[in-house]
Parts: C-alpha cells; structure tokens; sequence
C-alpha cells in the first residue's frame, strides 16, 4: 500500500532552525494506519504534528504528505491538502460566535457544499457525537467534552484521507473520550482513513491493531 | 450597543476622510470659479509705440489671453476738450497705443512680474501697468484660504487614519482566531476575510451615503438660505452625483486596504 506519509532525514526547528525539536527523522506512514505518537512533554509530539499540516516548514530534510513535499509546497497547494485532512486539538479550537451546527461543517463549507448539503451533513454527524439536541448551541455552551465531540465531529465531516488529533481525549471524561476513540477507530476501518494522534498514553479500550511512534532526544523510533 | 459602538469606531473616522475629500473637491470646484471671477475682472494695462497684434503678444508671453485696443479717440477727446481739431490730431498722433490685456489664468504675483518683464523686453511696448499691489493682495488671501483648508484637510485625514488603524487592531483582535481557525482548515483568503469584509463594506457604504446625504442637505437647504454670496452663487458645486463615485470607491478603497492588513497580520498558518 502506498505512504500518504514520507519523512526522511527530517529535521524540525524554531527561531529560524536554532532550536532544533526533531533531528533527522525518517518514517512512513501507509493508507489506514492508525498511529500513536507518545512522548515525554516538550519532545515535539505537537511540532510533528504542526509540521504534517504546514503550520511548521521541515528545516532540512523532506516531509512529503498526500504527495505534496510541504517543505517546497506553495501555500495555495497547502491549503488544498488541508482540505483532505481532519485536525483536532486539545483546546478545540472552535469558532465561538458560530453555532455547533455551522462549526461542524467549516470543511464542507471551505470546499463549496451547498447549504443543503452542510445540514443534512451537519444532522448526521451530530447524530454520530450524540450532540443532536446541541446543534443551535454556541460552543461556549457546551462541556469540554462536548465541545471536543464538535471537534471531531468537524474533523470527519469531509471523509478526510487524514485525520491528525492532538491530545484529543487529555481533559474529557470517560464518556466523551469512549465516544471519540470509537468515531476515530470507525473512521479508519470502515473509511481506510489513516489516524495519527498525539497522546501521553494509549486507551486501553482501544482495539485495532495500530503502530506506536515514541518521540525522545529529538528522534523519531516506531515501537514493535 | 456594543455591535453599533464596533460598526460607528470604523464609520465615523471614514466619514471624516470622505467628508475632508468632499470638502477637497467642493472647495476645488467653488474656488474654480471664484478664480475664474478674479481672472475676468482682471487686466493689465500695454503701453506700446506702435500697434502690437494679440499673437505678438503671445508671443512674449503665453499666459496672455486676449488683448483690447483702448481707443486713442477717446482718450483724446477726454484730455483735450476745448482744443482746436489740428491740435487734438497733434496730441493724437503724439498718444502711444494703449491694449488692455487678459491673461488665461489667476496666475501668482511672481508670475505677474515675470509677465511684466517679458512684455518690457519688447522694444515697441513702453511700460505695463500690473495693478500689482491690489492683485498680490486679492491672490495671498486667496492662497492663504486655500492653503489653510487644504492643511485641515490633510490634518483630518491623518487623524482619521489613526483611527482606523485603531479600529483595525481591534478587528483583529475580534477575527484573528476564527481566520486562523479557518486557515488551518484551508480556507482561502476571500472566505476568511469574507465577514470581515461584508461588515467593513456596510460601513463604507454608511459612511458613504452620510457624508453624500449631509452634502446634498448643504446644497439644497442650507446653501440657499445661508445668504453667503459664494455659496449661493455657487449651489451647483456643493455636490454633483459623481461625487458619490467618488466617495465610495475611495471607502472601498480604504476598506480593501484595512480588511487585507488584518488578514495578513492575523495568517498564523506559517511560522
């Protein structure tokens, strides 16, 4: 099967390459892997993933994502592949003065759906996070559960080729975090979506086979 | 009141821009005419040997518009009431040719003089008369209001400008998450700036149709009824309908200008 993921010799730093977060990374990430990336707190597990959707260039080496080396890609080719992608973040990062409901479809907006289209969507993907009755609601109106439920509600509403979470599950309850472990294994079983996330520790619960990336010492080491 | 006090911040300092290039262009149309006024009630007075033809004239110099032959006639018959004929025809044979002379402009004091010096050049005219000291007078005031308005114009305008740069720190603050939220999501500049820019567009139209609607107000009810000459005299300059052209293209212009700066500034999606 072919890598939607390549990173070889990757190397990821701030200020202008002085501070160096990953060093010489290599890796492939195939279609419907699901990954875990873990690793001590400022090992770069968030840098990687910043990295994977363009908001941090490769300061040497390659990063190729969906075909696309983001290291030399234009930010109109940047922005095409986030498209493909679900992103969630462990602080949400929902649009306040927007209902549950129009957050929801922000992918399906950006690429053109009709408004007919973005409900329906919106409807049954509420259905899914078990937020039906909360769709004319403001995000500030919800839990930190729920409002992590709209995220990943958000993240698969365009069937993305890639879904990269970033703690997703680091401050919800049990309940919430159940739910959103079963939306992300569903997505990659039943869609081939490959899942990468970043979190301190594997769910026990979960149970699809899946690879483990560690983060430590700037490198990047696939656990067997 | 919060959603009106967010729309006035940015209206009121572009309806103080478009009131100051109103004013600009008002003040540029009746001042026109009131120069046209002073360079029609102007002229110089040629005393020349022999007869001097309007394109000679031109020739010395090309600011000159028209020129008028006083008749020698009837100068003579003023200065010489009483005389025998042969001697009036003496005294009018004697007479040097006397041309009132217009110029095709209100042109400043310095190039009055520089008229005046070409003109003596030409060894057929014996002196001009400027009427220099009345005419310097008349064009400093006038330069003088000019330069006065011109500067509180320019003082508005820098002032404005302060505030909408103020204004734009704060839609900054008030867009900058949800563009990058998009942003990250890919979304391309127009859909990201799109609300900002509907909302920073039905202000400049606000502003646009104030400032027209307080100018059209000046000119039908205010101008006639305020018995100041100039105003009265010149009602149709107050405000013509290509000002709105005007006006709304320099508030989408500026509209365009603010929404793009904040767009920019708030791109987070490469580090």
């Amino acid at each position: 099967m072919s890598n939607v993921i390549s990173a070889s010799h990757l190397t990821l730093a701030y200020d202008k390459g002085q501070k160096e977060i990953i060093k010489d990374a290599n890796f492939n990430i195939k279609k419907g892997d699901f990954v875990f990336i873990t690793g001590p707190s400022g090992s770069g597990k968030s840098t990687l993933l910043k990295a994977l959707y363009g908001q941090i260039k490769p300061s040497e080496g390659n990063l190729v994502v969906g075909g696309l080396d983001l290291a030399a890609a234009r930010q109109s080719k940047l922005q095409d592949l986030r498209t493909h992608m679900g992103i969630i973040f462990q602080d949400y990062k929902l649009i306040n003065e927007w209902t549950v409901a129009k957050n929801v479809v922000l992918p399906l907006m950006i690429a053109g759906y009709s408004m007919d289209v973005q409900h329906t969507q919106a409807q049954r993907l509420l259905k899914h996070v078990k937020l039906s009755e909360h769709a004319d609601k403001y995000p500030m109106e919800l839990s930190g559960g729920e409002q992590q439920r709209v995220g990943v509600a958000r993240a698969l509403s365009k069937n993305p080729v890639v879904i990269l979470a970033d703690e997703p599950t680091g401050n919800l309850d049990d309940y919430s975090s159940n739910v959103i472990w079963d939306l992300m294994e569903n997505a990659c079983q039943q869609l081939e979506t490959t899942v990468l996330v970043v979190t301190h520790k594997i769910p026990s619960i979960f149970s699809l086979p899946y690879r483990h990336f560690i983060i430590e010492s700037k490198g990047v080491y696939e656990v067997h | 009141m919060k959603f009106i006090k967010n729309h006035l911040m940015f209206i009121l300092p572009l309806m103080a821009i478009l009131l100051g290039i109103e004013f600009f262009l008002v003040f540029d149309r009746t001042t026109d005419s009131y120069e046209k006024g002073l360079k029609e009630g102007y002229s110089m007075l040629v005393v020349a040997k022999k007869t001097i033809t309007l394109e000679e004239l031109k020739q010395l110099n090309p600011h000159i518009d028209s020129s008028e032959n006083i008749k020698r006639e009837s100068i003579v018959a003023q200065i010489a009431k009483g005389v025998s004929k042969s001697s009036a025809e003496e005294i009018l044979q004697a007479l040097p040719y006397f041309y009132s002379v217009r110029l095709d402009s209100y042109v400043s004091t310095s190039d009055l003089e520089k008229i005046k010096k070409d003109l003596e050049k030409d060894e057929n005219i014996k002196s001009v008369e400027t009427f220099g000291s009345s005419y310097s007078s008349s064009y400093r005031l006038f330069s003088f209001i000019k330069f006065t308005l011109r500067i509180f114009i320019v003082f508005t305008g820098v002032i404005s400008l302060f505030l909408i740069i103020k204004q734009m720190e704060i839609w900054k603050y008030a867009h900058k998450e949800r563009m990058q939220i998009m942003e990250i999501f890919g979304a391309p500049l127009m859909l990201r700036s799109g609300v900002l820019f509907k909302v920073a567009l039905l202000d400049a139209l606000i502003a646009t149709i104030m400032t027209g609607a307080l100018f059209l107000y000046l000119k039908f009810q205010w101008a006639g009824q305020s018995g100041i000459d100039i105003m009265v005299q010149n009602q149709e300059a107050l405000f013509r309908i290509t000002d709105i052209a005007i006006l709304l293209a320099t508030a989408v212009a500026i509209v365009i200008f603010a929404v793009y700066t904040v767009v920019f500034s708030s791109a987070g999606a490469q580090e």
